[in-house]
């Protein structure tokens, strides 16, 4: 006897899919007995056509609910199965079956009694050519897999019989097993609905089968299964069930003694696997995964039904579906595969740089000679000094310590945020574990190589021409403002100027790759931490950027995020200081410096001599005055940069002129800004960094201009290069011959009887006492072998009025350097002072700086708590007679900013930790199989008309060469492009955008367009790989 | 069609290029020409006002006598001590110096106030003496001397018949350990001698400059000191064969500046040896001592203003970097004088005089006048016992200056009138003056009698017990 067979129909949307899929039951060889559709939400319309086909019940259900549910409502229905032979069709508007479907499935269930239920072979509604589901499996371990996914069928799979789960879309399953089971588990709403059904058929005894020869047209509609579709949302949203289904299974089907287990690693293997995520670069993903776990932790009650149900309906052991499990060798095989098809589809892709076919070796090499030449004073240096540079702390913990919130040892001391250069600082000296303060020497031999490298890698974004990539990575490397900065020991204007032309790289390339995104955000943070006074124009241009860039927009709004954490605390105290101004004060030692004036600015330079012109032609016999001399200079960059708007790219000049333009307008700002005080000086911000980015678009814009020449470029060049090489002659000469500032030192700043003192006594306080040239007395306390620049803090530096420290500190001061009644141990007391140093003053100071030394020099002669020692390098020292060892005042206090270091700490390391597990290149990552080609944006199709024939054939090649070109998205791709444009050349439209040299170029300073297509969009890749 | 197109994309270019470069100049002229509003934090300081201290003078004691050898000395006789606290009632303790080698008797005094009972300066002491022995006859005055760590000291002399000690009393609690040294007529004199020489905390040394310069007309001593401070006197006799022709006790002079003033130098007889005189021998005559310490000549105007008004006489001299010279005034009649001088470096000044009973040839007396520093708005002034007391003020501001003198005899106005200067007569038998001015004076006690003549400078209290800003930072 015939099973009797009731099929349910669930509706949704309605409309033509509902139609075809009832006129694909009302085709069927074998008809169903009995048709129920049930209607979710549906409208009047779906209604209408849904009563049109006269099923034998309509349900209605008003809510949204899971197909899985629509078909239980449905089935309750129907009166109790009388036998075994009762089963239930189970259909979506999604599927359309073919007319020998359910023949063919019945057939299966009639043949065998032992199979309880039956799949059929899901075909792509799109492309029935090819399989969409063909029974699913379980690793060991329990991860779905299905067996097919797909594959063009070529009956290849018709053998398959037994499977271990099959896909809800088209099953048949006899209703006694379907009620014993209690149908699809409510708590697998969308993902493995189908799968968990067959497992619990399978323990509870019955088999399980897929029907090759029952097609089924299957289009992921929403209604079974996930939704189809690659915009990311959809992705994430496929992810997230993915993962709630594989959970949910897990804590269903493991031994009672295992879920606590299991429960407990939820939320670690959480983390784990949104480490690898991060790394595979699908950092969206992250929340899913979080909320994944944290759902299926507390819906006990879900879990408990799940194991009731599955524990009522068992009868064999879980070995008993161990056969039908994928087996690890095959899991194997299947990654390998993977693979190989990524590899495949990467092997097409180039970078675009040929960093060695292009001459980038060379300019390497020349930058090298040119830093060894520049500065050849610091070869073989253990430290470098120079007025804003001090050295780092010996140790490495020392530096994170002061790289993180809590105890700011500088001066008295205070718990407060740390600057965020601190932590610049702390990577550099940890780089250079054995001996941090080597680092500054590093930087500083390594800026100008770096630096060329930089604006090398920058200009390659723009031009393809060595000569024009070797022409930035030259000017770049002998801008004024670097060598003025290397001149000056400012550590934050160097690094921010090293660092800028990288930040543009990989901003540029951030709207299509997570990783360079990610690495941008890192360079953004770094550089916004040497340079504060940078960030305003960084924004401005972050702002802009991420507007025009379209749909890489969501990866550059990463960008300003690692900074934002790291500083927050900086913001949030100075905000609560009502200084907010402060927050773009110099991080580092400060530089007291004449303000520059608005000329010297705009030639780049610093100091009002030029970097040296006013004493060369202070020896020449005619007076000329230094600045004509250094803007004629400069004037063929000015000029080539402005010509920049004549050879048509117009989009990338402004964008190169109007940085520069905002680099301009911070360096005039930074001159009007004196924030940090040091003694009876207020300090300007540095100028440098606003120079340097000013300089960088000038760079770019004389790059852009060049390259638009066919003729005469080389020349061009090689005058820019030497006219600008001239210009910073003078000052490169006075680094080199030890003139400057900056100078090779012993890391000492101290004493050395101090210092001896510090090895033993790390704690060991000396009071610095320096007469200042208004009289007054600037007193500061240093501990251990002195002042390091890992402890600045530009929070002390910019207070606008004294603390309780400060004012205690100038009255032991003020009392140290007069006769008077003070009781000197008061110093010991509060600070724990063990010497006191009177600085030195100059034969040339001013007569009142020499009257506050001799003054305070007899007063500390005189003073019977003071023990002369003698005069030193760094002045005349005296130590307190009961001057203890570890004074109790000068330790730092335990658990200074306790708890608020350790969370603040916890969630900087978070955001960091996640910025640069997201920034490792992962090589081509993992990502979906069947990923669409990008369809080409018609306004860059229109462009074409400009390419050259040779550049046509070649994307047309690259076009054919593409593995999916034969894709019928990639033909719906191809018929777009030619409906915007109908003059093009078919083929041409799937070149890829960056093919064509200009356009690539116009492309890359403009973040949204920039070769798209050709590189991989890592949110188009689908979860389905997992991650074990 | 077409070449129009390009025409019209290469004027468009033109237009942007040309845009581009107004921009820039724009740019760079709005940064140079607008005054754009500037931010300069305010530097943090804080002006310390040192804590009250004991305040401390040092009285030098009575004149002493070199004895057999360089080392040991001996009192002459005991020196009149007047003693004055603003307030009054504020009280001052004497604490005896442990006296130098060779004599058991407590000699130099050092005054001491409690801590907070007096304002800086407002303990003043001045000591004076008759000395009528055989071998040293005169009088002698001097104010109670702050410690210091440099002091110049221009008088003296160790030619023969002419005795110079000088007096180092360390009152602190720090060993003090002094170099003397002394430039002369011929330069600056290489004695080894006066180097590291170590003064015990709460004792007197006494050093014989002629050990350290001896045959020098004119000395300059110039003490600097490490440790501890000291207070520094010199301390002169002067006897003509068998005729002692005078003493004096000389106290610090001003440091080394530009200008320098004397404050009531008094000629008690009418004469005097012209300026230009080039045999200006023996120590009769009013004269000028000036050393100019630098590298470099220094080239002084010198005026000698009567106290009485008028203009005065007007001189040049030019000082040999390190020689010191001995200028005499000119011929000047009796009466007191503000001697001012203005140079192009620096130098340091005193003047002496010398009074010669008439019918007599030799001076029975002199006494040098060493230069001042302005004063404060108030200074406390104790005058000794002594002949012919008076209180001189000099202003060389350009405006008048009233000063409010307050004596024991009661409170009186004294107008010093601008580039001019007063004197106020004082009781003989010692006493105090308040004097409240704008600051800026110039002061000086004398006292001059028959056969007498001694005069001290009113130094204002040193700048170790003022304020000092305080940086920290």
């Amino acid at each position: 006897m015939s099973p009797r067979v009731t099929a349910i129909l669930v509706v949704h949307h309605g409309g033509e899919r509902l139609t075809r899929a009832l006129d694909a039951i009302r085709a069927q060889s074998r008809r169903p007995e009995r048709l129920i559709v049930a209607l979710v939400q549906a409208d009047a319309e779906t209604r209408n056509a849904a009563a049109e086909a006269a099923p034998d019940g309509i349900i209605q259900i008003e809510e949204r609910i899971a197909f899985g549910e629509a078909v239980r409502r449905a089935e309750q229905t129907l009166p109790p199965p009388q036998d075994d032979e009762d089963a239930v069709w189970l259909l979506s508007e999604d599927t359309e079956a073919e007319p020998r479907a359910l023949a063919a499935l019945e057939t299966t269930l009639e043949t065998a009694r032992s199979v309880a239920i039956a799949g059929p072979k899901l075909l792509d509604a799109e492309s029935p050519d090819r399989i969409a589901s063909l029974g699913r499996s379980m690793t060991r371990l329990g991860a779905a897999v299905p067996l097919v996914t797909a594959e063009l069928d070529q009956g290849q799979h018709d053998g398959l019989s037994d499977v271990l789960g099959v896909d809800p879309g088209g099953l048949l399953v006899r209703r006694s097993v379907w009620r014993a089971l209690e149908g699809f588990d409510p708590a697998l709403p969308v993902v493995d609905d189908g799968l968990d059904l067959a497992v619990r058929a399978r323990l509870a005894g019955h088999r399980v089968a897929v029907v090759p020869t029952a097609h089924v047209r299957f289009a992921a509609g929403g209604l079974i299964g996930p939704a189809a579709g690659h915009r990311a949302g959809a992705v994430r949203r496929r992810a997230a069930a993915t993962r709630r289904a594989a959970l949910h299974r897990r804590m269903s089907y493991a031994p009672a003694a295992a879920t606590p287990l299991h429960w407990l690693s939820l939320l670690p293997l959480a983390l784990l696997r949104s480490i690898v995520l991060l790394v595979t670069k699908a950092p969206g993903r992250i929340v899913g995964e979080f909320g994944a776990a944290l759902r299926t932790m507390f819906s006990f009650g879900a879990v408990a039904r799940s194991r009731r149900v599955l524990r009522g309906a068992r009868s064999v052991g879980w070995s008993a579906i161990a056969p039908l499990r994928i087996q690890p060798d095959e899991m194997r095989r299947r990654r390998r595969l993977e693979a190989e098809e990524r590899r495949a589809r990467a092997r097409g892709r180039v970078d675009g740089v040929d960093f060695l076919a292009t001459g980038g070796g060379w300019v390497l090499l020349v930058a090298v000679v040119v830093a060894i030449a520049v500065l050849f004073p610091l070869l073989g240096a253990a430290g470098v000094s120079g007025p804003g540079l001090l050295p780092l702390s010996p140790a490495v913990d020392e530096l994170w310590r002061n790289a993180s919130y809590g105890w700011r040892d500088v001066g008295t001391g205070f718990v407060g945020a740390a600057d965020p250069f601190q932590a610049v600082l702390a990577v550099l000296g940890s780089l250079a574990f054995w001996a941090p303060s080597w680092a500054i020497v590093a930087l500083w031999l390594l800026a100008i190589p770096v630096s060329a490298l930089g604006a090398w890698f920058a200009a390659a974004r723009l031009t393809d021409r060595g000569a024009l990539r070797a022409l930035a990575a030259v000017l770049w490397m002998l801008s004024p403002p670097l060598l003025s900065s290397l001149a000056d020991g400012r550590p934050g204007a160097v690094l921010a100027h090293v660092l800028l032309a990288w930040l543009l790289y990989a901003a540029l390339g951030s709207a299509t790759s997570w990783a360079t995104a990610a690495t941008a955000s890192l360079l953004f943070t770094a550089v916004v931490a040497s340079a504060p006074s940078l960030a305003p124009a960084l924004i401005v241009a972050w702002i802009v950027g991420t507007v025009v860039s379209g749909r890489g927009a969501a990866r550059l709004a990463l960008l300003p995020i690692p900074a934002v954490v790291l500083a927050a605390p900086v913001i949030w105290a100075q905000f609560a200081a009502g200084n907010p101004l402060a927050l773009l004060a110099d991080p580092g030692a400060p530089v007291p410096a004449a303000v520059p004036g608005s000329g010297v600015l705009a030639l780049g330079f610093t100091d009002p001599s030029l970097g040296g012109w006013q004493q060369v032609l202070a020896s020449l016999p005619a007076s000329i005055d230094p600045r004509w001399v250094v803007a004629a200079l400069l004037l063929p960059l000015a000029l080539s940069a402005l010509a920049a708007f004549a050879v048509g790219r117009l989009r990338a000049a402004t964008f190169a002129l109007a940085g520069a333009a905002l680099g301009f307008a911070t360096a005039v700002a930074a001159a009007q800004l004196s924030l940090a005080i040091v003694g009876s000086t207020a300090v300007p911000v540095a100028s440098a960094p606003g120079q340097s980015m000013m300089w960088l678009g000038l760079v770019l814009a004389a790059v852009i201009a060049l390259d638009g020449l066919r003729r005469a470029s080389a020349w061009l060049a090689a005058l820019l290069t030497v006219a600008t090489a001239a210009a910073v002659l003078p000052l490169a000469v006075s680094i080199a011959t030890g003139r400057a500032e900056v100078a090779a030192a012993g890391s000492r700043s101290l004493p050395a009887f101090v210092t001896a003192e510090a090895e033993n006594n790390p704690r060991v306080t000396t009071l610095r006492l320096v007469p200042e040239s208004d009289g007054g007395l600037r007193a500061t306390l240093e501990h251990g072998a002195g002042a390091t620049l890992d402890e600045q803090s530009t929070i002390a530096q910019t207070r606008v009025s004294m603390d309780a420290g400060e004012l205690a500190l100038a009255e032991i001061a003020g009392n140290l350097a007069s006769r008077g009644g003070f009781d000197a141990d008061r110093a010991i007391e509060e600070f724990g002072i063990s010497y006191v140093l009177l600085g030195q003053v100059d034969e040339d100071a001013p007569r009142a700086a020499a009257l506050t030394a001799d003054r305070s020099r007899a007063a500390l002669d005189a003073n019977a708590a003071l023990v002369p020692v003698g005069e030193t390098d760094f002045g005349t020292l005296w130590r307190f007679a009961d001057a203890a060892p570890d004074a109790p005042a000068a330790q730092i206090p335990a658990q200074a900013g306790a708890p608020l270091t350790g969370w603040i700490a916890t969630v900087q390391l978070i955001v960091f930790g996640a910025v640069l597990l997201l920034s490792i290149p992962a090589g081509v990552g993992r990502e979906e199989p069947g990923r669409r080609p990008k369809r080409s944006r018609p306004a860059r199709v229109r462009r074409r008309d400009r390419t050259p024939p040779e550049a046509e054939t070649a994307a047309a090649a690259a076009a054919t060469g593409d593995p999916e070109a034969d894709s019928s998205e990639g033909a719906a791709a191809d018929a777009d492009a030619r409906s915007a444009n109908d003059t093009d050349v078919p083929g041409a439209a799937d070149a890829a955008d960056g093919e064509e040299p200009d356009a690539a170029s116009d492309a890359a300073l403009d973040p949204p367009p920039v070769t798209a297509a050709d590189h991989t969009n890592p949110d188009e890749r689908e979860g389905a790989s997992d991650g074990r | 069609m077409a070449d129009s197109r390009k025409l019209l994309r290469a004027g468009g270019r033109g237009v942007a290029v040309l845009t581009a470069a107004a921009l820039t100049v724009v740019a760079f002229g709005a940064a140079a020409v607008v005054p754009w509003p500037e931010h300069r934090a305010e530097p943090v300081a804080r002006s310390i006002e040192p804590a009250e201290s004991r305040t401390l003078r040092v009285c030098p004691g009575p004149m002493l006598e070199l004895g057999a050898d360089a080392e040991s000395v001996s009192a002459l006789g005991s020196a009149g001590l007047t003693i004055a606290t603003q307030p009054e009632d504020a009280g001052a303790e004497r604490v005896p110096l442990a006296p130098p080698r060779g004599t058991e008797e407590d000699v130099a005094v050092a005054l001491v106030t409690q801590p907070g009972s007096v304002g800086a300066g407002m303990l003043a002491g001045a000591q004076s003496q008759q000395l009528t022995t055989e071998t040293a006859a005169g009088f002698l005055a001097a104010s109670c001397a702050e410690p210091v760590a440099e002091a110049w000291l221009a008088g003296g002399s160790t030619e023969l018949g002419r005795s110079t000690l000088l007096l180092l009393a360390n009152p602190g609690e720090v060993t003090a350990t002094v170099d003397v040294r002394v430039h002369s007529e011929t330069g600056a004199v290489d004695a080894p001698a006066g180097l590291g020489l170590v003064v015990q905390p709460g004792a007197q040394r006494v050093v014989s400059i002629a050990g350290l310069a001896p045959g020098a007309a004119s000395p300059v001593v110039h003490v600097t000191s490490t440790g501890g401070t000291v207070a520094a006197t010199l301390e002169q006799t002067a006897i003509d064969v068998l005729t002692p022709t005078g003493a004096d006790l000389i106290g610090t002079t001003a440091p080394p500046a530009k200008r320098q003033t004397i404050t009531g130098v008094v000629v008690p007889q009418s004469g005097g040896i012209a300026v230009d005189e080039d045999h200006a021998e023996g120590d009769a005559h009013p004269s000028l001592r000036l050393l100019a310490p630098g590298d470099d000549p220094v080239e002084a105007a010198v005026s000698v203003v009567p106290e009485s008004g008028g203009e005065g006489a007007v001189f040049d001299v030019v000082l040999q970097p390190g020689q010191v010279s001995d200028i005499p005034l000119g011929e000047l009649a009796a009466g007191e004088y503000t001697v001012r001088l203005d140079a192009d470096g620096e130098f340091v000044a005193a003047a002496r005089t010398a009074t010669v009973k008439s019918g007599e040839e030799l001076p029975s007396d002199f006494a040098w006048f060493p230069a001042s520093l302005p004063l404060l708005a108030e200074t406390l002034i104790s005058v000794p016992r002594g002949p012919g007391a008076k209180l001189h003020f000099a202003n060389l501001g350009d405006a008048d200056v009233e000063a409010t003198v307050t004596t024991d005899g009661g409170e009186q106005l004294v107008s010093v009138p601008a580039g001019g200067a007063a004197s106020v007569p004082m009781t003989g038998n010692g006493g105090r003056a308040f004097v409240t001015a704008d600051a800026g004076l110039f002061a000086s006690v004398s006292f001059a009698g028959d056969r007498q003549l001694a005069g001290f400078a009113v130094q204002p209290p040193g700048p170790l017990d003022s304020p000092i800003v305080v940086y920290p930072r």
